[in-house]
């Protein structure tokens, strides 16, 4: 049976556990008195914000924010605070074109709050781990809050899908966005991987948002087989990836900054060819050259010889060469 | 006893699906009975798709990712299904229960499907399991017997030799060679299987495991050259540096962990982690054989048996990396905080050596017994002791101190030279210190501005020798960063900012650097010609400014413009002299109506590279800077541009939604050289100056996505999907069948151009 195959009996196992949790965990009466009394918390809300509602506010209660059998649970004003205006002061029965007071803590982009204000309240509960660094990091300063890329009334948040995140993520990073439209990219287009398996956009320690302490790092939880370290290590290659590599997207496969030998020529002017002049003939014969052309810029051109470029474990590979 | 086995295990497996699948449907149905429109609100909607879809060509590169490389019929299956009692809360449930299976793309190579269960505050439980086929190519081709991951490579017997000092265009291969060419479809498959579980032992303390293992098979492409100078059985010599593109196979198998003890409290927070990974290669070499002699006077003839030269490649060495971590954060007050966080890691390699091409077969050492030891720090204190000011000061360490053993290797070289070889294991130290200020001026106005310092040490630990072996030993960079943020009134958001940040880096001419044959190599500038500098260890000043605003016309209409420019210009006589990139993207989407919209944007990119280097015949004398007439220039420029459009709009009262996707993306790359001190760069013999030919890519995409709600548990979609690549890139020339370089087995490899509908329907059925 294929590995998949197993798997998705495993899960179906899982999930029916989940079933026979959910029934007896229904059952436990312990809990409900606290589940009743956060529910009335929230009704003062509901009882407006109900199915007839615009915005699906009750679609909190398909998220985690809703579950109120969990005693970290918020109800709707530990978010957006008593709002006594907006409670109170609601237009009279029968008064036609009437307004409510405002709700203390609104999100987003109608907020009186600034983002750093709107973010506090999130990181009131949501402290540590992930969210160490987020104070002061690119995101925080950059007039980005939580609720800039978290939707919290649904049931399934866009950004923390892999197949939706990138669209979110695009919504500032155009650059980002065209990039991965390149002849060579990472599978994010596709919903292979996300942005999120590089960055952390809750703040790093790492460079641009990454989420191990260096980019190398970063790059071998996916590409272990470059980390080495190998007998003959390739300096540029060692220290940085992104010294040859971008990372989200090239018109030069795999991933490349430029081609070989040009690309070489940028860190190597002394072993053999690299002290070479090199146009059209790394083009070869179809691209106007009438001598015999040379494996040295056609190509792969250094790398058609020095191609272990990464590193060699092999005793007699110092070009790495073998 | 093995068939009872079976019989059991079968029996083990149907009971566990069965009950499974009763247990999940049983939910649904019970949930139903709930009030529809609350129903609807508050609990999740699941979903099962099964259809069919075909893709009219076949296409290597279309599928790259997509699982879609073939054409023909595929099926499609995706579903995602939950509940739990969490879910109950709006009815007063009490339950905190949450389950959860999906699959997508299940018809495809690029399937992937995931299971959890979790009891929110208390435990959680998840399984994944996610495939990939990465392919490469459909147009590899290759006279070598051996499959796609497999690591030997041999000649067919009756190939013959090839003399590679002919002229590719007299070096016809014949009818008999040309037979054993085949075509490969060469990718590599990844497979990752995933668990993790995490439990709170209070709502302070809580753990959690992750564990992934990635299974890769297949092979990539990768350039090899031969061995030369040793005698072939047929009197004349191997020929040295003869290239053939080989399937390196990518056996490999990954496994990492994440363990992760987190404690918060209401004024600090801890985590305390470990991270392992484990990176296994099943094999040590590829070993693979050359026809290809050094003007042979006698050959093996094509048609007759054959012995040919085997050489070998090494493969990426297992290895392992272990790290232990710790980062955490105190508040002192509401207004001042801390945080910061140590690692310390260590990488492993210690695969036995090949011993192949060793000067009299001998070793200085069995293995490398490689270990690296790294270690990070961070601190960062941030203070806001009023609502609109708030100061950070922060430093980072990291280090990478490689242990690894320095010796001398004497090899022979590709040239079956005597080559002395001494390993240089690199280290290198990064210490940033940061300081910023984030400044609100009012409620509609901020300013940010940033310092940071870098300091970067390289050095290798007991080379043979003790010479110095980088470059630039160490650098000290300076930036400085300035942000403005405007809200003009309520629909306008505008930003500018501005970075200058200069790096001087120390240079070292007497660094020694492996240069293959390092007994001889010159001890002037690494082997570089003087005045030579890697543009990343060279000093630099670079300058960098960026926009953007957001517009929001009306409450239907809004646009977004940004842009940014960046100049580098590096401190070297030789190498990159400079570079530049620019940007320009605008969006606009129209809400017409509450389930209809439509939005386009473009988008503009542009980078420049500018590079000096040094020619001249031999190699050029220590401490003699090139002479100026001998300096040839290159410049990279690279465009690319795309735009888009789509839309989406319901019709017949939302029964009918329609989704439209439009792209077109262009991009180029262009070399340029220029040589002042050669009068016959330009000569068709030589094309040593001028322009390479563009590497181009032209790609059109259309999407358009149907779905008819029959009912309000059923729906039918239709997928259409166009894309046309047309690419060209002067890569592959060299490696075409009567144009390749002499010492070049062709592969005929294409650039890939597609042209591939997609069509794809399916029935979609959704419940609670």
């Amino acid at each position: 049976m294929k590995h998949w195959k197993k798997l998705l009996i495993v899960g179906a196992a899982i999930a029916g556990l989940g079933q026979f949790g959910a029934a007896y965990a229904g059952n436990d009466g312990a809990m409900a008195k606290a589940a009743d009394r956060s529910l009335k918390g929230d009704q003062v809300c509901t009882e407006c914000h109900d199915e007839n509602d615009n915005k699906a506010v009750l679609a909190v209660y398909k998220g985690k924010h809703g579950v109120k059998a969990d005693g970290r649970t918020p109800g709707c004003q530990t978010c957006h605070g008593a709002s006594e205006a907006h409670v109170k002061n609601g237009p009279k029965k029968g008064e036609v074109g009437g307004k409510r007071g405002a709700v203390d803590v609104v999100f987003g982009a109608k907020s009186t709050l600034s983002t750093r204000e709107q973010s506090e309240v999130c990181a009131g509960c949501h402290k540590g781990d992930k969210r160490t660094h987020w104070t002061a990091s690119q995101h925080d300063s950059g007039d980005v809050s939580c609720v800039s890329c978290h939707t919290n009334h649904t049931h399934q948040d866009k950004v923390l899908k892999k197949a939706t995140q990138p669209q979110v993520c695009y919504t500032c990073h155009k650059e980002q966005r065209a990039e991965g439209r390149k002849m060579s990219h990472h599978p994010v287009a596709e919903g292979k991987i996300a942005c999120s398996d590089c960055h952390n956009p809750h703040g790093s320690a790492g460079p641009k948002l990454l989420k191990k302490n260096t980019l190398n790092e970063t790059c071998f939880t996916c590409h272990a087989e470059k980390r080495g370290p190998f007998l003959w290590e390739h300096q540029a290659a060692t220290e940085d990836c992104s010294n040859c590599h971008t990372p989200h997207g090239s018109n030069i496969s795999p991933l490349l900054k430029s081609r070989a030998p040009f690309l070489c020529t940028e860190c190597h002017d002394g072993p053999h060819n690299s002290k070479v002049p090199v146009a059209a003939n790394a083009g070869g014969t179809q691209a106007g050259l009438t001598a015999v052309p040379s494996e040295n810029y056609t190509g792969r051109g250094c790398m058609n010889c020095h191609s272990v470029i990464h590193g060699s474990n092999h005793p007699a590979g110092a070009l790495l060469h073998r | 006893m093995k068939t009872r086995n079976e019989k059991l295990q079968r029996s083990a497996l149907s009971l566990a699906v069965h009950g499974a699948l009763a247990a999940m449907f049983a939910m649904p149905l019970m949930v139903m009975a709930a009030d529809d429109e609350v129903s609807v609100l508050t609990r999740p909607t699941s979903s099962v798709e099964v259809g069919v879809a075909g893709v009219s060509e076949k296409s290597a590169k279309f599928g790259e990712y997509n699982g879609l490389n073939d054409s023909g019929a595929y099926g499609i299956a995706n579903f995602n299904i939950g509940g739990g009692s969490a879910y109950d809360a709006y009815d007063g449930g009490n339950g905190t229960l949450r389950w959860e299976m999906n699959g997508q793309d299940l018809g495809t190579t690029s399937r992937e499907f995931g299971a959890s269960v979790s009891s929110q505050g208390s435990w959680d439980v998840r399984i994944g399991y996610d495939e990939l086929r990465h392919n490469l190519s459909d147009t590899f081709q290759t006279p070598q017997v051996g499959s796609m991951g497999g690591n030997r490579f041999t000649m067919p017997a009756t190939f013959g030799t090839v003399n590679a000092q002919s002229n590719p265009s007299t070096r016809t291969l014949d009818a008999n060679q040309l037979a054993a060419f085949h075509t490969e479809e060469v990718g590599s498959t990844r497979k990752n299987t995933s668990l993790g579980a995490g439990y709170h032992f209070s709502p302070q303390l809580s753990i959690r495991f992750d564990y992934n293992h990635l299974d890769q098979s297949g092979a990539k492409l990768i350039g090899t050259g031969a061995q030369g100078g040793q005698a072939t059985p047929y009197g004349a010599t191997w020929r040295a540096e003869s290239n053939n593109i080989l399937m390196n196979p990518t056996n490999y198998k990954t496994d990492s962990f994440n363990l992760a003890l987190n404690w918060v409290g209401d004024k600090g927070h801890l985590t305390a982690g470990y991270y392992g990974s484990i990176f296994r290669d099943g094999y040590d070499r590829v070993t693979w054989e050359n026809a290809m002699v050094s003007n042979g006077t006698t050959i093996c003839a094509s048609g007759g048996s054959c012995t040919y030269q085997t050489n070998t490649l090494s493969t990426a060495p297992s290895n392992s990396f272990h790290q232990l971590n710790l980062s955490g954060g105190y508040a002192f007050s509401s207004a001042t905080k801390l945080v910061g966080g140590l690692s310390y890691g260590q990488s492993e390699q210690n695969v036995g050596y090949i011993n192949d091409l060793m000067q009299g077969g001998v070793l200085p050492q069995s293995s490398l017994n490689g270990s690296v030891i790294s270690t990070h720090a961070n601190l960062k204190l941030t203070n806001r002791t009023t609502k609109d000011l708030l100061l950070s000061a922060g430093f980072k360490y990291n280090e990478r101190d490689n242990r690894t053993s320095s010796n001398t290797y004497n090899y022979l070289a590709q040239n079956n030279a005597n080559y002395t070889g001494v390993n240089t294991p690199y280290s290198n130290r990064k210490a940033q210190l940061e300081l910023a200020g984030d400044y609100r001026i009012g409620k509609k106005q901020s300013l940010r501005l940033a310092y940071e310092h870098e300091y970067i040490k390289r050095w290798c630990n007991n080379v043979v020798g003790g010479a110095e072996c980088v470059a630039s030993p160490s650098s000290d960079e300076d930036k400085l960063g300035l942000t403005y943020r405007l809200k003009a009134g309520d629909n306008v958001k505008l930003n500018v900012g501005y970075a200058y940040a200069k790096r001087n880096a120390e240079f070292n001419h007497l660094y020694k650097a492996n240069t293959g044959n390092y007994a001889v190599a010159a001890t002037i500038n690494g082997g570089d010609y003087a005045g030579y500098l890697a543009y990343p260890y060279a000093s630099r000043t670079q300058n960098i400014v960026k926009a953007g605003l957001n517009w929001q016309a009306t409450d239907r209409l809004d646009f977004g413009v940004s842009g940014r420019y960046s100049f580098d210009e590096y401190e070297a006589t030789l190498g990159v002299q400079d570079g530049s990139s620019a940007s320009f993207n605008l969006d606009a989407t129209y809400t017409y109506s509450e389930n209809a919209s439509v939005s386009a944007y473009v988008s503009w990119q542009n980078s420049e590279r500018d590079l000096s280097a040094g020619a001249a015949g031999g190699v050029p004398a220590p401490s003699v800077t090139v002479a100026p007439t001998n300096i040839f220039s290159n410049q990279l420029k690279q465009d690319g541009s795309s735009i888009g459009l789509n839309t989406k709009h319901a019709f017949l009262g939302g029964k009918l939604e329609l989704l439209g996707d439009l792209s077109y993306s262009l991009d180029k790359s262009h070399y340029s050289t220029q040589v002042p001190y050669l009068a016959t760069c330009g000569a068709t013999g030589t094309l040593t100056c001028g322009d390479t030919p563009d590497i181009k890519a032209e790609l059109v995409a259309f999407k358009l996505t149907g779905s008819y709600r029959i009912d309000k548990h059923a729906k039918v979609a239709l997928v259409y999907l166009y894309q046309n690549l047309t690419s060209s890139d002067y890569y592959y020339n060299g490696y075409q069948y009567g144009y390749t370089p002499n010492r070049v087995m062709p592969t005929n490899e294409q650039a890939p151009n597609y042209e591939v509908s997609f069509l794809g329907a399916s029935y979609v059925y959704s419940f609670q």
